[in-house]
């Protein structure tokens, strides 16, 4: 079923001429997780904050096309930060704030709060204050926050930005795992070594329109090297010389080279 | 008399009331160095960029910019030889354009005028941010945001520089402008200190890694070779970013980290002949 359908949808930010997406066309079903990749600037970010139907309901400015939601959607913003509520003094109510906010009955906030920390292994710190924790763990509270709130469509914007090597890891098992539960995840990310592991499908942006689209074997192409949008193995690759078609993960190269 | 480094932390712990975040941390910068500060989250990474800047005091032992201690400086103090990027740019960044933003670093050195626009667009101009000068800095997406605090700390021209993870979100090509941007000033004799999570940027940028566990240096030595080892980053939270792992996996001559140097090298074995 679909989670996510945008019918050619343009948009412009409020007091600009030229639309930050163009004409976008992507289909998000539930039970897969879509990988949008692009320069800075190519509309990723937009993308989600149309999906989140933040743009242009809180951003301002106007939406060309069809968007249509199945799901109740959460986003993880590239600043978590800026999405603390502010107003709790423990981990535990944080994450809490928006599942009462939907007002559910207290035996399922707790039971979606409790879910929630262990999936991002937050338990040890439920009690913490907030303010004190560093920006990594801040930013694992504020992903446990929206998944505590159940939503059907999970968007994240650069999710691993300020997590460590495990941490990252981890929550790229738990954003395949939400996919397994029948969640439909749309997350943007720079981190495009992760997406082979993570992604059914990659959507290349490229000036707010989409170029291709495909599965992550997308990272591979000699277009997306020249875009600086290879894996690092395939980029590698593309540098040296050799003949396509490139490796796209270290497993890869190992195949080819023996 | 030996010349002070840029850069001595000696013995400094330091906690956020009851919760530790330093114990009896000592390193040094030398001028010119670039030095990476890794570890897991919550190690104390970002505490160190606060100290050196010195919106915290140490509890115990003394952070040493120059031959100031950092105890008797206010911070606008120390900005005339460190310059910093934390975590959360969004909270240094205050002025109605990026360009007004980055002037007012040297403005408040008290360079002259001439000068603030000299070192202001040299920064700009290094981190292709010259198109952006004119926006106010929250019309720009997080990341860009980020690259702002980053000219401001390149135009005060300061000894050391040191940046809490400077590339997030940014793509390949604004992450090589930063690379060029950092090489160079290191060339110059400015010493690098910088936190990033990134190892790509970290193997193409940096030459020395310092990691941090729970407080305490638990590694300290040449990138290049720890981050191709994954038993010795293991322990410490760490993964080898890929052009490592691609060159630990074919057994390439050298190990390079460095993608270009990955490339060649493959090239080199690739045409069957040796490599240096």
């Amino acid at each position: 079923m679909r989670s996510l359908t945008l019918e050619s949808a343009s948009f412009w930010y409020p007091a600009t001429e030229a639309p930050a997406l163009r004409e976008v066309s992507l289909e998000v079903a539930q039970g897969e997780v879509v990988a949008l990749v692009g320069a800075l600037g190519a509309g990723a970010s937009t993308l989600l904050l149309v999906a989140a139907d933040l743009a242009p309901r809180v951003t301002g400015g106007r939406l060309t096309g069809s968007v249509a939601r199945g799901d109740r959607s959460g986003i993880v913003l590239p600043t978590p930060w800026t999405q603390a509520s502010g107003m709790a003094f423990t981990v535990w109510d944080e994450v809490a704030f928006g599942p009462a906010n939907l007002g559910w009955p207290t035996h399922e906030i707790a039971r979606q709060v409790d879910r929630a920390l262990e999936q991002l292994e937050l338990v040890p710190l439920a009690s913490r204050d907030p303010a004190t924790l560093s920006g990594g763990e801040l930013q694992r509270v504020i992903i446990a926050s929206i998944l505590a709130m159940d939503p059907g469509l999970v968007l994240f914007d650069e999710p691993a930005a300020e997590l460590d090597a495990e941490a990252a890891r981890a929550l790229w098992r738990l954003i395949r795992l939400q996919a397994k539960e029948g969640k439909a995840v749309l997350l943007a990310t720079s981190a495009l070594d992760a997406l082979p592991d993570v992604a059914d499908r990659v959507v290349w942006l490229e000036d707010g329109a989409v170029r291709a689209i495909g599965t992550p074997e997308l990272l591979a192409d000699v277009a997306a090297c020249d875009a600086g949008l290879g894996t690092s193995v395939a980029s590698v690759w593309w540098a040296s010389g050799l003949p396509g078609p490139y490796p796209l993960t270290v497993a890869h190269a190992l195949q080819r080279w023996r | 008399m030996i010349p002070h480094p840029p850069l001595r932390l000696d013995g400094v712990s330091f906690a956020y009331g009851t919760v530790p975040a330093l114990a009896g941390l000592s390193f040094s910068i030398a001028p010119g160095e670039r030095a990476a500060l890794l570890g897991r989250n919550g190690a104390g990474k970002s505490t160190v960029v606060r100290l050196v800047a010195g919106l915290e005091r140490p509890d115990d032992g003394t952070v040493w910019v120059g031959d100031w201690d950092t105890r008797d400086c206010a911070p606008e103090r120390l900005a005339r030889r460190v310059g910093s990027v934390f975590q959360h740019a969004d909270q240094q960044l205050f002025a109605p354009t990026v360009r007004e933003d980055v002037r007012f670093g040297p403005r408040a050195l008290g360079v002259g005028e001439q000068e603030v626009k000299r070192r202001s667009d040299d920064a700009l101009e290094d981190l292709d941010l010259t198109p952006h000068a004119a926006h106010h800095p929250y019309d720009l997406p997080p990341a860009l945001r980020k690259l702002a605090a980053l000219a401001g700390a390149l135009a005060l021209e300061p000894a050391l520089l040191v940046l809490d993870e400077p590339t997030i979100g940014l793509d390949r090509a604004l992450c090589a402008r930063v690379t060029s941007a950092l090489l160079e000033r290191s060339a110059a004799g400015v010493a690098l200190l910088v936190i990033t999570h990134d190892l790509t940027f970290a193997a193409e940028t940096l030459q020395r890694g310092l990691v941090l566990d729970r407080g305490s240096l638990a590694c300290d030595g040449p990138l290049a070779g720890l981050l191709g080892d994954a038993t010795r980053l293991e322990p410490l939270g760490l993964v080898p970013p890929a052009v490592a792992a691609l060159s630990a996996a074919l057994d390439l001559p050298g190990r390079p980290v460095r993608a270009a140097d990955a490339a060649n090298v493959l090239a080199r074995v690739a045409r069957g002949r040796p490599a240096p």
